[in-house]
C-alpha cells in the first residue's frame, strides 16, 4: 500500500533563499509522525510546498501515490487530507459555524459530522452562531482541530498547534487526535517546537535542522518519550 | 531645427509645436510613474493652470511686457503652489500609493469643473480665445518650442543621471527601505511634484500664447490619461521613450483621426490595453530590444550607467549633531502593543548602553519583530516610553528615528533591486551627505564600519554589480552595510542569520562582535538560532507572550529551566498541570 | 420635500451603481475603470430593448446578461496577468473603457439617444408631484443591493466569495477554487453595472460616454466605504446627499465636485472611511 504522504529531494525556499535542501520523508497510513526542530528551520515552509501554497524548486510530493507536486494549492485541498495552519487559521470574522462549513466540499453532510465533533468538543456546539475572532485562544485551537476532522480526512497535517495554549488544552487536543487515529486509522505529520507534547501522539520521530533531516527514530513507550524530550531539550 | 519650420507644411509645424509641449509634459508624467513609481492622472491640470494664467491675465487686464511677465509668475509659482496642496494630500505619511493616485485623478477633475463653472472669467465651456499674445511668426514659435522640449529633457536627463536621482528609483524599489535609511520620502515627492508640476505649467503657458485659445479639456482627466498612454506606449522609465511616443502619437492622431475618428481612438486604446497587459515595457523598448536582437549588438545602456566608484573613509558623524550620544543608548519603558483587542506586547522595559550586544530570544509569536518595529517607529507602540540617546522618540516616523540614532535592517534581504552596490552605498548615505542633483561622483566616502563589512564580505569587489544580482547571503551584508553608513547608535538586526550558509554565519557574528567592541554602537538583535546566539551575545532578553520573561547573562539564560520549557515543551508531559 | 426625495433617489442610485465596484475591489483588491463602461453597455442593452419594441422592463435583465458576458471576457482576457499588479489595473480597465466606448460608437453612433421609461408620468403626494420612475427607483436599487446581499450571506457562493476576500490563501487551503470566485465575482460586478445602466437611462439619455461621471463617483464613494454593504449604503446617503444639497444651493457643477472633494477629505483625516473600526 502507498504511503500517506511521500516527499522526495524537496527544495523550496522564499525569494533567493532556499529554507529546504533535498529533504525527503514519508507518512504511512494510520502513522503519526512528529517533525521536530527550532523556529526557522523549515517546518512550516515544508506543509506549505506539500500543500501546493508554495512552489517548490525542485523535489516530489505524493499524496496516497498519486504525484500532487504540480498541482494548484486548491486541487491537493481536494485529496482526502486537511491541513491546519500555524497563523491565520481560522476567518475571524465569520462565524464557527460558518468556518466549519468551510472546510467541507459538501454541504449536505454537516449536520452528521458535526455531530460527532460536537461530542469531542461540546464547547464549540453551544458557540456556533459566534464569531470566531472573539473565541478564546484553546477555543480557536479546537475549531481549527475539529474544522480538520470534520470531513474524516486520510491524513491531517498540524502545524505547531500547541503554540501559546494551557497545558490542560494541549492535553485534551493530544488525547483527541490519538483517538482519531485509533477510530479511524487517520495518518498524521505533526508538527511541533514542542517536543513534549509531540511525543505524548507520535508513534516516529524527525529532527529537522536548516531544511534537513538531522535524526530520527522510534517512540516506543510514554518513558522514553520522556527521555527523549529531555535529549532533545535547549 | 533652424531649418524645418521653413520647410515643412503649416499644419504640421502647427502640429510639432503643440507635440512638443506636450512631450514636455509627457516627460514629467515618466519622472513621476516610470522612474518614481507614482502613478499621476494630474499632470494634465497644471499644464491647463499655466495655459489659463496666461489666458486670463492676457484677456482680462490685457498684454505687455510686465503683465506677460506677471502672468509667468502666476503660472509657475501658482502651479508650484498647487502641487503642495496636492502633495500634501497624496503623499502623507501613511497615504497608500492607491490613495495617491486617487488624489491626482480628483486634481484634474477638480480643475476642469472649476473652470466650466467660472461663467464669463473663465468662458466656461467655451473657453477663452482671440486674447492677445506674443507678437512671433509660426517659425518662431517652433524655435521655441523645440528648445523649451530639448532643455527640459536634457536638465531631466541630467538629474536623472546624477547621485540625486538614484534616490527616486529607490523610492520607486523599495519605499519603506528608504523610510528607514532617514529619507522623509514625502517630503521627497511633494519636491519632485512641484518641479514637475512648475514644468508642466511653463507648457501650458507657452501653449497659450501659441494657440490664443484655451479650454477646459485641457486641464482634464482625459488629457491627463492620454498623456500616461502616450507615456506607457512609448516605454516608461526611459525618458527618451515617452517623448518619441508622445511625438509620433499625437502627430499621428491629429493626421488620422479626422478620416478614422474612431477607429484610431479604438486602436490606440487597445495597444494601450496590450502594453499594460503583455509589454509593461512599453512598445518602442519592445521594438528596439527587437532590433536590437536583429542587428545582435550589446545589452543596452540604461539612462544611468555606472560610472567609475572609489570609496574613502568618512569622518565620523555621530548622530549628525543632532543629539549627543546619551549615557544609554537606548530605553525602554512600560511599552505596550495592542491590535485591537490582541495584547501583543505587555509592560516592555529595558535599557541598552552602548558596546552591549542584546539578543532577542523566544517562540514565534512572542512579539520580538513588534518590539523592533516600536523602537524604530514612534508611531507603532500604544504606550509607553522609548528614548534613543536620552530623547524620547514620541511617535516620530521612520526617517525621524533614524536621526536619533535608530538602524533597523529587516529579516529578508531589504535592499534596492535596481540599484548596484555603490549607488546603494550612496543613498544609504543620503541623510548625512546629500547627493548632487546633477553630477556623478567619483568619490564615496562611508564611516569605517560600513567599509569593513564591505571588505570583508567582498561587497568591495562588487560595487558595479545589481542588487537583484546579489547572492541572498550578500544582500544581507549590503543591507548590513547600508544601515551602518547612516552610523547608527543602535543596530536592531532581526534574523541577520536567516538563509546564510555556515561560513556566512560565522563572519556575520565576527562582525557584529567587532562592530560593538571598535565602535560606539549598541546591538540588538533578534534570533532563533541559539548557538549564534550564545556565541556573540553579552546579554540575552527572553520573551513569551508579550512579556520579559527573563533578563540577564548569556550563562544565566541558556542554563535557565524556564527557557527550556518555552522551547522545549514540558519535559513530562501534564507536569504542570 | 422635494429635496429629500431628490437626496434619496440620488443616495438609491449611486449605491445601485457602486455596488457591483465594491463586490469587485473587496474580492480583487482592484479598481475596476471598465465598470463606467459597463454602465454603459447596460444602457445601451436598455436601448435595444426600446428598438426592438419589447416591453421596456425587459432591458433589466437583458442589461444584467450583456454586462455579465462581457465581463467574463474581459476578467479571462485581461484582468487574470493583473492581479499582482494593482495600479496597471486601473490602467488598463481605463484603456478597455475607451475601447468598449468606441466599439459602441462604431456600432450605435455618437450621439444622444432616448430609451423608453418603464413607468411614465408622476405620483401627486404631500403636495408635490415627482416623477414615477425617479421614486421607483429606490426600492428597486434597495431590491438589487438586498438581493446581493442575501446572496453575500445566504448562500454557499457567498460564504465562499467572503472567505476569499478575507483571507486568500487560507481559502485556497480548503480547496476553494479562487480562480472561479474571481470569474464570477467580476461578471457579477459587471452585470450589476450594466443593470444599474438600465436602470438610470430612463431618467436621461444614452450616450457613449455616460458611464465616467458615474465611474468617478462610485470609485470614490467605494474608496470610502470599506468593504461592506452596508457602509456603503451610508456613505452613498451622507456623499448623495452633500452633492444634492450643494447643487441646490451653489451650483450644479459645484455638487459635481462634492462626492469627490468630499470623499478626499475624509480619506485624508480617516484612512478607513465608512468601514467599522
Amino acid at each position: 500500500m502507498s504511503a500517506a504522504l511521500e516527499v522526495s529531494g524537496l527544495t523550496a525556499g522564499y525569494g533567493g533563499a532556499m529554507v529546504l535542501h533535498g529533504l525527503s520523508l514519508s507518512v504511512q497510513p494510520g502513522e503519526i509522525v512528529a517533525l521536530l526542530g527550532k523556529n526557522g528551520v523549515g517546518k512550516s515552509t515544508l506543509l506549505k510546498t506539500v500543500m501546493g501554497l508554495l512552489a517548490a524548486r525542485d523535489g516530489t510530493v505524493s499524496l496516497f501515490g498519486e504525484s500532487v507536486s504540480r498541482l494548484p494549492a486548491y486541487q491537493v485541498a481536494r485529496r482526502p487530507l486537511a491541513y491546519a495552519p500555524q497563523e491565520k487559521a481560522l476567518f475571524q470574522d465569520l462565524s464557527v459555524e460558518q468556518n466549519l462549513r468551510l472546510g467541507l466540499r459538501d454541504a449536505g453532510s454537516f449536520e452528521r459530522r458535526f455531530a460527532r465533533i460536537a461530542d469531542v468538543f461540546p464547547v464549540l456546539a453551544t458557540r456556533l452562531k459566534q464569531r470566531a475572532g472573539t473565541l478564546s485562544g484553546g477555543e480557536q485551537k479546537m475549531l481549527l482541530v475539529s474544522r480538520a476532522l470534520l470531513a474524516s480526512p486520510k491524513l491531517i497535517l498540524v502545524d505547531e498547534i500547541s503554540e501559546g495554549l494551557q497545558p490542560s488544552v494541549i492535553g485534551r487536543l493530544a488525547t483527541v487526535l490519538r483517538e482519531e487515529r485509533e477510530q479511524s486509522g487517520t495518518a498524521m505529520l505533526i508538527v511541533e517546537q514542542n517536543v513534549g507534547f509531540a511525543l505524548t501522539m507520535a508513534d516516529r520521530y524527525l529532527l529537522l535542522k536548516r531544511g534537513e533531516i538531522v535524526g530520527q527514530g522510534k517512540v516506543d513507550s510514554p518513558r522514553s518519550a520522556d527521555q527523549l524530550a529531555a535529549q532533545l531539550g535547549v | 531645427m533652424l531649418v524645418a519650420p521653413e520647410v515643412l507644411p503649416t499644419y504640421l509645424v502647427n502640429t510639432l509645436i503643440r507635440a512638443f509641449l506636450y512631450a514636455a509634459v509627457a516627460i514629467t508624467v515618466d519622472i513621476l510613474w516610470g522612474f518614481t513609481g507614482i502613478l499621476t492622472f494630474g499632470q494634465s491640470a497644471f499644464f491647463g493652470f499655466g495655459a489659463y494664467a496666461a489666458a486670463l491675465v492676457f484677456t482680462h487686464a490685457g498684454f505687455g511686457p510686465g503683465l506677460a511677465l506677471i502672468a509667468f509668475g502666476v503660472a509657475i509659482v501658482g502651479a508650484m503652489l498647487l502641487a503642495l496642496l496636492v502633495g500634501w494630500f497624496a503623499f502623507h505619511p501613511g497615504a497608500s500609493p492607491l490613495y495617491g493616485s486617487v488624489i491626482t485623478l480628483v486634481l484634474p477633475i477638480v480643475v476642469s469643473q472649476l473652470l466650466y463653472s467660472g461663467g464669463s472669467f473663465t468662458g466656461s465651456s467655451s473657453g477663452l480665445s482671440g486674447f492677445e499674445s506674443f507678437d512671433l511668426s509660426l517659425e518662431a514659435w517652433f524655435r521655441i518650442a523645440g528648445v523649451f522640449l530639448i532643455a527640459t529633457t536634457a536638465g531631466v536627463w541630467l538629474f536623472l543621471r546624477s547621485d540625486g536621482g538614484r534616490i527616486l528609483e529607490a523610492i520607486r524599489d523599495n519605499e519603506q527601505r528608504c523610510e528607514y535609511l532617514g529619507i522623509d520620502v514625502s517630503r521627497v515627492k511633494i519636491l519632485l511634484m512641484m518641479a514637475c508640476g512648475a514644468i508642466a505649467s511653463c507648457a501650458g503657458f507657452l501653449f497659450a500664447c501659441v494657440q490664443m485659445v484655451v479650454a477646459p479639456e485641457y486641464a482634464g482627466f482625459a488629457f491627463g490619461t492620454e498623456l500616461l498612454m502616450w507615456v506607457a506606449l512609448g516605454g516608461r522609465g526611459t525618458l527618451i521613450g515617452p517623448l518619441i511616443g508622445t511625438l509620433l502619437l499625437d502627430t499621428s492622431t491629429s493626421y488620422l483621426s479626422g478620416s478614422l475618428p474612431f477607429l484610431w481612438k479604438l486602436l490606440s486604446g487597445l495597444a494601450f490595453v496590450v502594453v499594460i497587459v503583455a509589454l509593461p515595457q512599453g512598445l518602442l523598448p519592445a521594438l528596439a530590444s527587437a532590433i536590437r536582437r536583429a542587428w545582435r549588438r550589446g545589452a543596452p545602456a540604461s539612462v544611468a550607467p555606472t560610472a567609475e566608484v572609489e570609496l574613502h573613509s568618512a569622518d565620523p558623524q555621530p548622530l549628525a549633531g543632532l543629539a549627543s550620544a546619551g549615557r544609554l543608548a537606548l530605553s525602554v519603558k512600560d511599552v505596550h502593543k495592542r491590535f485591537g483587542s490582541l495584547q501583543v506586547l505587555r509592560g516592555i522595559g529595558f535599557a541598552v548602553r552602548p558596546n552591549e550586544l542584546l539578543s532577542l530570544i523566544g517562540p514565534n509569536g512572542a512579539g520580538k519583530t513588534t518590539l523592533m518595529r516600536c523602537i524604530a517607529d514612534g508611531a507603532e507602540r500604544s504606550s509607553g516610553t522609548v528614548r534613543l540617546n536620552d530623547h524620547d522618540i514620541r511617535h516620530s516616523s521612520p526617517a525621524a528615528c533614524v536621526a536619533l540614532g535608530a538602524g533597523r535592517k529587516f529579516q529578508n534581504a531589504n535592499v534596492f533591486d535596481s540599484l548596484t552596490v555603490a549607488q546603494s552605498m550612496r543613498v544609504a548615505r543620503t541623510r548625512l551627505k546629500r547627493p548632487s542633483l546633477w553630477r556623478r561622483e567619483r568619490a564615496l566616502a562611508l564611516p569605517t564600519a560600513a567599509l569593513e563589512v564591505m571588505r570583508a564580505t567582498g561587497l568591495d569587489r562588487q560595487l558595479h554589480v545589481a542588487s537583484r544580482d546579489l547572492s541572498h547571503g550578500m544582500k544581507q551584508a549590503l543591507e548590513l552595510a547600508m544601515v551602518l553608513a547612516l552610523e547608527p547608535s543602535v543596530l536592531l538586526l532581526d534574523e541577520p542569520t536567516a538563509g546564510l550558509t555556515k561560513a556566512e554565519r560565522t563572519l556575520i557574528g565576527r562582525i557584529l562582535l567587532d562592530l560593538t567592541q571598535s565602535h560606539t554602537l549598541c546591538v540588538l538583535l533578534v534570533e532563533h538560532d541559539l548557538d549564534f546566539v550564545h556565541e556573540i551575545s553579552t546579554r540575552i532578553i527572553v520573551l513569551h507572550q508579550g512579556q520579559i520573561v527573563l533578563d540577564g547573562s548569556v550563562e544565566e539564560v541558556v542554563n535557565s529551566d524556564l527557557v527550556r520549557e518555552i522551547y522545549a515543551g514540558a519535559a513530562t508531559p501534564g507536569a504542570h498541570g | 420635500m422635494t429635496l429629500v426625495l431628490d437626496m434619496l433617489t440620488t443616495a438609491a442610485i449611486l449605491y445601485g451603481v457602486a455596488a457591483g465596484l465594491l463586490i469587485v475591489f473587496g474580492v480583487m483588491k482592484i479598481i475596476n475603470f471598465a465598470h463606467g463602461a459597463f454602465l454603459t453597455v447596460g444602457g445601451y442593452a436598455a436601448l435595444l430593448v426600446t428598438h426592438l419594441g419589447w416591453n421596456p422592463w425587459w432591458s433589466l435583465p437583458v442589461a444584467f446578461a450583456v454586462g455579465g458576458a462581457c465581463g467574463a471576457i474581459v476578467e479571462r482576457l485581461v484582468m487574470k496577468p493583473l492581479y499582482k499588479r494593482p495600479l496597471d489595473a486601473i490602467l488598463a480597465t481605463w484603456g478597455l473603457a475607451i475601447v468598449i466606448g468606441q466599439c459602441i460608437t462604431l456600432v450605435f453612433d455618437r450621439g444622444v439617444q432616448f430609451v423608453q421609461s418603464p413607468l411614465t408620468g408622476a405620483i401627486d403626494f404631500l403636495g408635490i408631484s415627482y416623477s414615477s420612475y425617479r421614486l421607483f427607483v429606490i426600492p428597486l436599487s434597495l431590491a438589487v443591493v438586498g438581493l446581493l446581499g442575501w446572496m453575500m450571506n445566504g448562500s454557499r457562493l457567498g460564504l465562499v466569495t467572503r472567505a476569499v476576500i478575507m483571507n486568500e490563501d487560507l481559502a485556497r487551503a480548503l480547496g476553494i477554487n479562487t480562480g472561479m470566485v474571481r470569474l464570477a465575482t467580476f461578471s457579477l460586478g459587471a452585470g450589476l453595472a450594466g443593470l444599474a445602466g438600465a436602470l438610470i437611462t430612463p431618467l436621461s439619455s444614452v450616450d457613449p460616454n455616460m458611464g465616467v461621471p458615474w465611474l468617478v463617483n462610485a470609485f470614490m464613494i467605494v474608496m470610502v466605504s470599506g468593504v461592506s454593504l452596508v457602509s456603503l449604503g451610508v456613505a452613498c446617503l451622507v456623499l448623495g446627499s452633500a452633492q444634492v444639497l450643494v447643487s441646490t444651493w451653489a451650483n450644479p457643477i459645484l455638487g459635481g465636485l462634492t462626492i469627490v472633494v468630499l470623499a478626499a477629505v475624509i480619506l485624508r483625516v480617516r484612512p478607513e472611511g465608512f468601514a467599522r473600526a
